[in-house]
């Protein structure tokens, strides 16, 4: 994307701006995204997002710029505005004047497609997409059905002063159907979307009529789900996409972004016991194909396994660039940002709880009332007081051990570190489901998961 | 290629290929300043463009954008709207277009020497600190943003315009004995003179701080009095069932209900694109129809969606002129500055007091309109605030919760959403039900 030389030209520059650290990150990204609706194609847009970001480091204050115009006098002009910004413009230091060698790093292949996205037209992605949308009318109540592909093909390219030059291609794509019933006044959702770092073997992978099938009958047992209860219960956390709740009440907690301000709850506390000792908490950049995996992370040092924690023993954190200076921490190659308009910061790539022992039966038995959480939505967090919510996007009633009725509308809402200790079994049948995670430095792709799990008490928001 | 080069040589392409052609041109510089102990610990200034298009072919409508402004990509853009054009099984047209003319509704207004934008953010930030009771600033920052937006299409839409604003934001985390409470307040403003740190700082650490200290609160129907912020939040999600493109989509429940009492009386809601000085006033929407306010209900009686002109001609309403685009996206509808008209009849009596609700994106469902949120707020009795309550939930239908006002107070403030200005003055809710202890 960029000529070593010029790379070099602008790092130096920085250099003797008297920058202690400098680099570029540059992304070219092409994106389609193709919307099905009542049997034909609604909206198609097709994109190319080109831009660079230069960041530099003057002890702990971080400068950084972006542009779109990756020329040489765009890239200079940008990196000139910053230093006058910091007011470090005219001083010429002594570190410019010697050589940058890279280390050039080749990229493995470890998520390249198996059916590049170039290697279909569009009248077959059409296709998969319309047979999603048939896949979804099961019933008469599906009143609308709407299905989307997301294909996303990623360039970059980092490199600073240390001699880090990495680059990699990312492809990443993902099918997403929204059903809506209705039957009267009344109207419910449901929604599938898988996704992973492939081509378009995701359609292999994940048959389009089944997914819109998911969907359906999700949006039609919510139809005739009465509302939740309300009050405070034990409840059964289904897997795979379950498990943001511990993206959000535990994950977030363990970035150097909250953790290096002492503004997470869980800083200051490697060695102690956080979680009940059913919890192994993982974070895996290398997961093959995985939708939060990649070789390299944003700031161009490769992707690793971090376990978090380790039988409810906090181990590590996950650890920028940035947050390595301010807290010592070694990097776990978890600086992440949505493209070029973000400087990184560290970031969850693929975060789950480890399978335990038991059968999933084993989790429901004891219960005499409680709610059975299958799919969740999303949800949101306060790292400085572990404040999380969110939201039941499928549940059940448990009585006695059995599931019984379907409820919507519930929401759980607690402290994260009080439910850490309140897992109470957890079941040996872990999947991961994809996700885009919002945060500082922007959205990014990553997975959640966990195996089904079960939580003494949460306080479930439903009708009083 | 320059903007106005590049805009050229799309258009002639188009006409080349027998293309109808619309090209939206955005370009946005942003600087932003973050203070932590006293330095500053982020600079942040940036450029970012690019053109997006939309085509017609053989009837029908096809989508694409570029940032990289070369012949090659542009020409790249052009052919992947073509294909999506001649894809897509849906019919339309570009609209006729008018000279618009150029606008600047910016003026001086981020006008300053820098070191006073500094001093503003390192204000904020010593400000936030200056309470025993603050165990950490999470953030505490300066943002401008500067906007340029073109538009033309071979139709004969032509116009520009510039806006953009300036803001102070802060994040803390408050503590008072074992109880913590993590804060934030983004305030913009379209000039930087009106900018004041010191009392946003004073402001935001008053917000948090009576927040600590909270008592569970029991499971139950209460009366609840939303403060601005927490009505703006669910005006954002009902602005979806607004959208006379989710409604033409099936996606809103306020569909067949024009003329209905949707809302209680005291609710007269209005989108106004031309107010002065309004945080996203625009002389023109995303496909060049000109800006003019839109009474969406009038006390609690629904008149209109908000339109651009495929929703308007397929629901047979008037066009509204809020046709949305971000060019990477397609065309949408949006609201430009929506608020809730205050009223002045509100009195704290007993209930909860809300002041913000969380994770808004998984817990309320902008198709049903159903909600269970996380919230934060107060106990009120006797008229005024007892004392704070946390953990609960609240939830509802937001229809049911429209209905269910019984006061509008006169404290209009406006909050910027991720696509609208949205404004509200304290609302009282005869009862919601809560979900706590």
């Amino acid at each position: 994307m960029l000529q070593a030389e010029l790379v070099e030209a602008v790092l130096r520059r920085a250099l003797e701006g008297g920058a202690d650290f400098a680099e570029v990150y540059a992304e070219r990204s092409k994106r389609r995204r193709m919307k099905v609706r009542q049997g034909r194609l609604e909206e198609a847009v097709s994109g190319l997002d080109y831009g660079a970001g230069i960041r530099l480091f003057f002890g702990l204050e971080v400068v950084y710029a972006y542009t779109n115009d990756l020329t040489r006098e765009g890239l200079l002009e940008a990196l000139e505005t910053l230093l006058r910004a910091k007011g470090a413009l005219g001083r010429v230091d002594e570190r410019g004047r010697g050589g940058l060698d890279f280390r050039k790093r080749l990229p493995q292949g470890l998520h390249t497609p198996k059916v590049p996205l170039e290697g279909k037209d569009k009248r077959f992605r059409l296709e998969r997409l319309l047979e999603a949308e048939a896949g979804a009318r099961l019933a008469p109540e599906i009143k609308e059905v709407e299905a989307s592909l997301m294909e996303w093909t990623q360039e970059v390219l980092v490199a600073n002063t240390e001699g880090t030059w990495a680059e990699e291609e990312r492809v990443r794509t993902r099918l997403y159907v929204l059903a809506v019933a209705q039957d009267g006044a009344e109207v419910q959702t449901g929604y599938a979307a898988p996704g992973k770092s492939v081509g378009l073997e995701l359609f292999d992978l994940y048959p389009p009529a089944e997914v819109g099938a998911k969907a359906a009958r999700q949006a039609l047992t919510n139809l005739r789900a009465k509302p939740a209860p309300a009050g405070t219960f034990p409840v059964v956390v289904g897997n795979a996409f379950g498990g943001v709740i511990f993206h959000e009440a535990l994950g977030h907690l363990l970035e150097t972004t909250s953790v290096a301000k002492k503004a997470s709850v869980l800083a200051d506390r490697l060695g102690e016991e956080v979680a009940s000792p059913a919890v192994t908490y993982v974070d895996d950049g290398t997961l093959p194909h995985a939708w939060g995996s990649s070789e390299i992370d944003d700031e161009g040092r490769p992707t690793e396994r971090t376990v978090l924690i380790e039988k409810g023993v906090l181990k590590a954190y996950m650890v920028d660039r940035l947050g390595h200076l301010l807290t010592g921490y070694p990097m776990t190659g978890s600086g992440r940002r949505q493209d070029y308009t973000y400087a990184p910061t560290s970031r969850m790539r693929n975060t789950f709880i480890a399978p335990g022992d038991l059968e999933v039966e084993d989790l429901f038995a004891g219960i005499e009332f409680g709610l059975y959480a299958k799919e969740m939505g999303g949800g949101q967090v306060k790292p400085g007081s572990g404040e999380y919510n969110f939201a039941v996007q499928e549940g059940y009633i448990i009585r006695k051990g059995r599931l019984e009725e379907p409820v919507r509308g519930a929401m759980l809402v607690g402290k994260g570190p009080d439910t850490l200790r309140k897992v109470v079994a957890v079941a040996k049948d872990w999947e991961n489901a994809p996700g885009m995670c919002g945060s500082l430095s922007g959205a990014v792709p990553v997975e959640v998961g966990q195996p089904h799990v079960l939580v003494s008490e949460i306080v479930v928001g439903g009708r009083a | 290629m320059t903007l106005e080069e590049a805009k050229r040589y799309v258009l002639r392409r188009a006409r080349e290929l027998g293309l109808e052609a619309e090209v939206l041109f955005q370009e946005e510089r942003e600087l932003s300043l973050r203070a932590r102990n006293g330095a500053l610990e982020e600079i942040k200034e940036a450029r970012q463009g690019g053109l997006g298009l939309r085509v017609v072919a053989e009837g029908r409508v096809g989508y694409a954008y570029t940032e990289e402004l070369s012949p090659a990509a542009l020409d790249w853009a052009l052919a992947e709207a073509r294909e999506n054009a001649l894809l897509s099984g849906k019919m339309g047209s570009l609209p006729e277009g008018q000279p618009l003319g150029a606008h600047d509704l910016l003026g001086e207004g981020l006008s300053a020497p820098l070191e006073a934008k500094k001093a503003a953010a390192l204000a904020l930030e010593a400000g936030l600190r200056e309470d025993p009771r603050t165990r950490a600033v999470m953030m505490a920052t300066y943002t401008e943003r500067e906007v340029r937006v073109s538009l033309a299409s071979t139709r004969g839409a032509e116009g520009a315009f510039r806006t953009g604003l300036t803001a102070l934001g802060g994040s803390l985390v408050m503590g008072e004995g074992g109880s913590l409470k993590q804060g934030w307040d983004f305030l913009p403003a379209k000039e930087f003179h009106t900018l004041e740190p010191g009392r946003t700082a004073l402001e935001l650490r008053e917000k948090t701080a009576r927040l600590l200290g909270a008592k569970p609160l029991r499971t139950g129907r209460y009366r609840a009095y939303l403060e601005p912020r927490a009505m703006a939040s669910l005006l954002m999600v009902f602005a979806q069932a607004l959208s006379g493109k989710n409604a033409m989509e099936g996606k809103s429940r306020l569909l067949g209900r024009l003329g209905e009492q949707v809302a209680s009386r005291l609710i007269t809601l209005i989108d106004d694109p031309t107010l002065e000085r309004g945080l996203l006033s625009r002389p023109f929407d995303a496909e060049g129809t000109p800006a003019r306010p839109t009474l969406v209900i009038e006390e609690g009686v629904f008149r209109t969606f908000l339109h651009n002109t495929e929703s308007a001609r397929a629901l047979g309403q008037a066009n509204t002129g809020h046709a949305f685009r971000r060019y990477q996206g397609t065309l949408d509808v949006a609201p430009s500055n929506l608020y809730l008209r205050p009223v002045g009849n509100l009195r704290l009596e007993e209930g909860v007091l809300l002041t913000e609700f969380m994770g808004l994106h998984a817990g309320a469902n902008p198709v049903s309109l159903d909600f269970s949120l996380q919230a934060l707020g107060l106990w009120v009795a006797e008229g005024k605030v007892q004392y704070a309550v946390e953990n609960f939930a609240v939830s509802g239908n937001l229809l049911d919760l429209l209905q269910a006002v019984e006061a509008v107070g006169d404290d209009l403030t406006w909050h910027l959403m991720p696509a609208a200005a949205i404004g509200s003055p304290t609302v009282a809710v005869a009862e919601l039900s809560f979900a706590g202890a």
